[in-house]
C-alpha cells in the first residue's frame, strides 16, 4: 500500500517536473510543458492523423512480433529435438541479433514491400528474444522429472510435448512480454525506409519541420502503444508462473 | 554477576495479514543462563526455539516483557561485536576464500585481522590445509566448521546456535557434535544452542530446555551430569538413553 | 576433438547458409550492385578501403564503451541509492519499470532537440539504453543475498556501509554481469542508429552516407562490421558474465 503511494507519487512526481521545466523554458524551446502535449494529443483535428500513424506501427509490430514468435517458436524446438543443429542455431540467432536494424531495412526493401518492411525488421527483433527464451525455458525441466518419465517409458515426443514444453511455457511467456517493445522499436526503424505512414514516420517528420510539440505526441504514443501491451503482456506473464512456474 | 543471558517472561507475537491477533509464538517464557554455561533448547519445529534465538541476537524484538545479555540490550551487545552466531544456513560468502569467511568479523568489527587467532581456530576445526579454497569447493561438514570458526573468531562473549548441523547427514552431525564438544571444552563460552535431536543436545549441552509449540512454553528442564570433557563413549551409557527416552518422551508429549 | 570441417559446419551451418543464401538471391535476380550487393562484393570493398571503416569503427566503439561505462555505473548508483532508501526505491521502481518499456529510438530526435546533432547525443542515446538493464538488474541483485548472510552481518553488528560493500554489491555481482551482457551488445547498435539520424561521424553516419551516395557496397561493409563487433562483444561479454557467476556465487 506504501509502495504503490510511493510509486504513484514518483510517477506525479515526474509528470510535475515536465511540466515545470516546460513552462520555465530552463532547456529551451525543445521541451514544451506537458499540458501543451496533451492538448495537441487530444486535438480534433489531429485525432485523423494521429490514429492513422498509430494504426499503420501496431499493424506492423503485431504482424512482426506473430512472424518473429512463430521463426524463434520453431528453431527453438528444431534445435531442442536434434541437438546437432544446436550450436549453429544458437550461432546464427545471436549474429542475427548483432544484424544493426538499419541495415536490416535496404535489405527488407529490396525482399518485400515499403508497406512490409517494418514488419520483417520487427520480426527480426522479436525473434531472437522468443528463440532465447525458448531455448533456456526448455532445457528447464529437472533431471529428476526427466527420469522419471524415462522410466515411465515416454518417447521422444510425448517427453517433449509434456514435460519440457510445459516447463518452457513461463520462460516463454517472459520472452513474449520482453519482445513487445523490441517489436515496436523495430516497426519504427523499419518505417523510416519509406512507409507510406506510421509513428516513426510521424517521428522523422515532426523532427525535419521542427513540430516540437507534435514530435513529442509521436513519442508519447509510441510509449503508450508500448505500455499497454507491455502492461498486458505482464498480466498473461504472472497467469503462467502461477499456473507452470 | 552470574546471569549471562536473562530472559524475563517474554512474549512474541508475529502478525497476520488480515488477522488482528497474528500467531503467539512465546508466552511469557523466563529463562536464565549463566556465564560459561552451555544451555541446549529442545523442541519440535515452529515451536518458537528459533525466536528465542533471534531475540537474543537482536535479530526480533519482543512483544512483551524483557531480554539482557550481559546485563544490557541484546542490540548493544551486537554494536560491540560481541556475539558470535552459527545458523543452518552456513551463510558463509560465496565470493570469499573460507580464511576470508572466517576474517570477516574483523572487518565487520573494524579492528585488526588477527592472523594467529584465524590460524590456531582453522587448526582447531581442521581446515587449516583449506584456507584458501571457496565455500562451494568443501564439504556440508566442512562448510559448517568454517561457520563455526567464523562465530568464535572475535572471542565472543556469548555463541549462538540455531541448528547448526540441521542440514547434515546422521554420520557427519555425530562427527561434528564431538568437534564442537572438543572446541568448546577448549573455550567455554556462554552457548546456546537451539536443536531438535535429543541426542544432540544431551551430548553438549549442561542444561537441556525443551519447549513446547504454539505458544512456545518451556515444558522441563534438565540439568545433564556427565562430566567434561565428554567422550563418544558417554552415548552409549545407559544414564544417557535413560535421558534420552525420558526427554523424548517430555517432547512428544 | 571433433575435425574442423565438422565444427564449422556444426557450429556455423546457420550462418554460412545465411550468406550462401544471400549470394545465390543475388546472383539469380542479377540485381544491380546499387540495389543490392553480394556479400563477396561486400568483402571485397572491405578489403579494398580499410582507412575509412577503421576511422569511423574506432569512433562509435570509443562511445559505445564509453557510453556503455557511464550507463552501467549511473545505473548500479541508482540502484544502490533505492537499497539505502525505502523512499527513494518506492519513488523509482515504478518509473523504471514505466520506463524499461520505452522505444528509445523514439526518444532520439527529442534528445536531438535538446543536445545538439552531435555526438553527445549518440552518447546520450547509449548511456539511456544500458542504463536500465543495469538499475533493474542491480536492485535485485542487491536485495539478493546469500541465505542468513543478512542476519550474520546484523549479528556481527556490521554498519550500513559494511553491508552495501561487503554483502549487498558482491552479491550483485552476477546480476551486473548479465546486465552488462544484455547491454554491451546493443550499445554498439543503439549508438549506430542515432548516428544514423544524427550523427556526423562513425559507423552509422557512414552508413547513412554511403546509401544516400549509392556506394551500397560500402553501407552493407559498415552494416557487416557493425555485425560482427557487436557479435564479438556479445560473445566477449557472455564469457565475461560466466567468469563474474563462477567468482561471486
Amino acid at each position: 500500500m506504501k509502495q504503490t503511494l510511493l510509486g504513484a507519487l514518483g510517477i506525479a512526481l515526474f509528470l510535475a517536473l515536465w511540466e515545470v521545466v516546460g513552462r520555465t523554458q530552463i532547456l529551451g524551446i525543445s521541451w514544451p510543458p506537458l499540458s501543451d502535449v496533451l492538448a495537441e494529443l487530444t486535438d480534433e483535428r489531429r485525432r485523423p492523423l494521429f490514429l492513422r500513424a498509430l494504426g499503420a506501427t501496431l499493424e506492423s509490430t503485431a504482424l512482426g512480433y506473430l512472424w518473429g514468435t512463430g521463426a524463434g517458436l520453431i528453431l527453438a524446438t528444431v534445435a531442442h529435438l536434434l541437438p546437432a543443429l544446436r550450436r549453429g542455431s544458437d550461432r546464427l540467432a545471436a549474429v542475427l541479433n548483432s544484424v544493426p536494424s538499419i541495415a536490416l531495412g535496404p535489405i527488407f526493401l529490396v525482399l518485400l514491400t515499403r508497406e512490409s518492411t517494418p514488419a520483417a525488421v520487427s520480426s527480426i527483433h522479436v525473434f531472437f528474444i522468443v528463440f532465447v527464451s525458448v531455448s533456456s525455458g526448455l532445457q528447464r525441466a529437472t533431471p529428476a522429472h526427466r527420469d522419471l518419465f524415462a522410466v515411465l517409458g515416454a518417447d521422444r515426443i510425448k517427453r517433449f510435448g509434456r514435460l519440457e514444453l510445459p516447463a518452457a511455457l513461463p520462460s516463454l511467456v517472459s520472452g513474449l512480454r520482453l519482445a513487445w517493445p523490441a517489436a515496436l522499436i523495430g516497426a519504427i526503424i523499419g518505417e523510416w525506409f519509406g512507409a507510406p505512414r506510421g509513428i516513426g514516420i510521424l517521428i522523422i517528420n515532426a523532427m525535419q519541420n521542427f513540430q516540437i510539440v507534435l514530435l513529442w505526441c509521436a513519442v508519447l504514443l509510441a510509449v503508450g502503444a508500448s505500455l499497454f501491451f507491455y502492461g498486458l503482456l505482464t498480466l498473461l506473464e504472472r497467469a503462467a508462473y502461477a499456473r507452470f512456474g | 554477576m552470574n546471569v549471562a543471558i536473562a530472559i524475563d517472561k517474554v512474549s512474541k507475537r508475529f502478525p497476520l495479514p488480515g488477522d488482528k491477533e497474528g500467531v503467539l509464538a512465546l508466552a511469557e517464557l523466563s529463562l536464565t543462563i549463566a556465564p560459561g554455561e552451555f544451555v541446549a533448547i529442545l523442541g519440535p519445529s515452529g515451536c518458537g526455539k528459533s525466536t528465542l534465538l533471534r531475540l537474543v541476537a537482536s535479530l526480533e524484538q519482543p512483544t512483551g516483557g524483557t531480554v539482557t545479555v550481559n546485563g544490557a540490550a541484546p542490540g548493544l551487545v551486537s554494536a560491540q561485536h560481541a556475539l558470535g552466531v552459527a545458523f543452518q544456513d552456513h551463510a558463509l560468502l560465496p565470493w570469499l576464500s573460507v580464511h576470508d569467511n572466517i576474517a570477516l568479523p574483523f572487518r565487520l568489527a573494524g579492528r585488526r585481522i588477527d592472523e594467529p587467532a584465524i590460524a590456531r581456530l582453522l587448526e582447531l576445526v581442521g581446515l587449516a590445509s583449506f584456507e584458501k579454497a571457496r565455500p562451494k569447493q568443501l564439504s556440508g561438514g566442512m562448510r559448517q566448521r568454517a561457520s563455526i570458526a567464523r562465530a568464535l573468531v572475535l572471542e565472543p562473549e556469548v555463541l549462538l546456535l540455531d541448528e547448526p548441523f540441521g542440514a547434515l547427514d546422521a554420520v557427519t552431525r555425530r562427527q561434528m557434535n564431538v568437534e564442537l564438544q572438543r572446541i568448546w571444552s577448549a573455550r567455554q563460552i556462554t552457548t546456546m544452542l537451539i536443536t531438535h535431536s535429543v541426542d544432540e543436545a544431551l551430548f553438549l549441552a549442561d542444561r537441556v530446555v525443551v519447549m513446547s509449540g504454539r505458544p512456545g512454553r518451556i515444558l522441563r528442564e534438565v540439568q545433564v551430569p556427565f562430566a567434561r570433557p565428554r567422550d563418544p563413549w558417554v552415548m552409549r551409557s545407559e544414564a544417557f538413553h535413560r535421558l534420552v527416552d525420558d526427554l523424548t518422551a517430555a517432547l512428544e508429549a | 576433438m571433433r575435425p574442423l570441417l565438422v565444427r564449422l559446419v556444426e557450429d556455423y551451418w546457420g550462418i554460412l547458409l545465411l550468406l550462401f543464401a544471400w549470394q545465390a538471391w543475388v546472383v539469380v535476380n542479377s540485381f544491380n550492385p546499387i540495389v543490392m550487393p553480394t556479400p563477396t562484393a561486400v568483402l571485397g570493398d572491405l578489403v579494398s578501403h580499410p582507412g575509412v571503416y577503421l576511422g569511423n569503427v574506432g569512433i562509435t566503439l570509443s562511445i559505445a564503451v564509453f557510453g556503455l561505462v557511464a550507463g552501467m555505473l549511473v545505473g548500479t548508483g541508482l540502484a544502490v541509492a533505492a537499497w539505502f532508501s525505502p523512499i527513494a526505491s518506492g519513488l523509482l521502481n515504478p518509473l523504471t519499470v514505466l520506463f524499461s518499456s520505452v522505444p528509445v529510438v523514439a526518444l532520439i530526435p527529442v534528445i536531438a532537440r535538446l543536445l545538439g546533432y552531435d555526438t553527445s547525443t549518440v552518447l546520450a542515446i547509449v548511456v539511456i539504453i544500458t542504463f536500465f538493464p543495469s538499475f533493474v538488474f542491480a536492485s535485485s541483485g542487491l536485495r539478493q543475498p546469500p541465505p542468513g548472510a543478512e542476519d550474520l552481518f546484523r549479528v556481527l553488528g556490521a554498519s550500513r556501509l559494511d553491508l552495501l560493500r561487503r554483502l549487498a554489491l558482491p552479491a550483485a555481482m552476477p546480476n551486473l554481469a548479465i546486465a552488462f551482457k544484455l547491454a554491451a551488445a546493443h550499445a554498439i547498435l543503439a549508438a549506430m542508429v542515432a548516428e544514423f539520424l544524427m550523427g556526423t561521424t562513425g559507423l552509422g553516419y557512414l552508413f547513412a552516407k554511403t546509401k544516400s551516395d549509392f556506394q551500397t557496397e560500402q553501407a552493407f561493409g559498415a552494416s557487416l562490421v557493425a555485425t560482427v563487433i557487436s557479435a564479438s562483444a556479445f560473445l566477449a561479454a557472455g564469457w565475461v558474465e560466466k567468469k563474474v557467476r563462477e567468482r561471486y556465487s
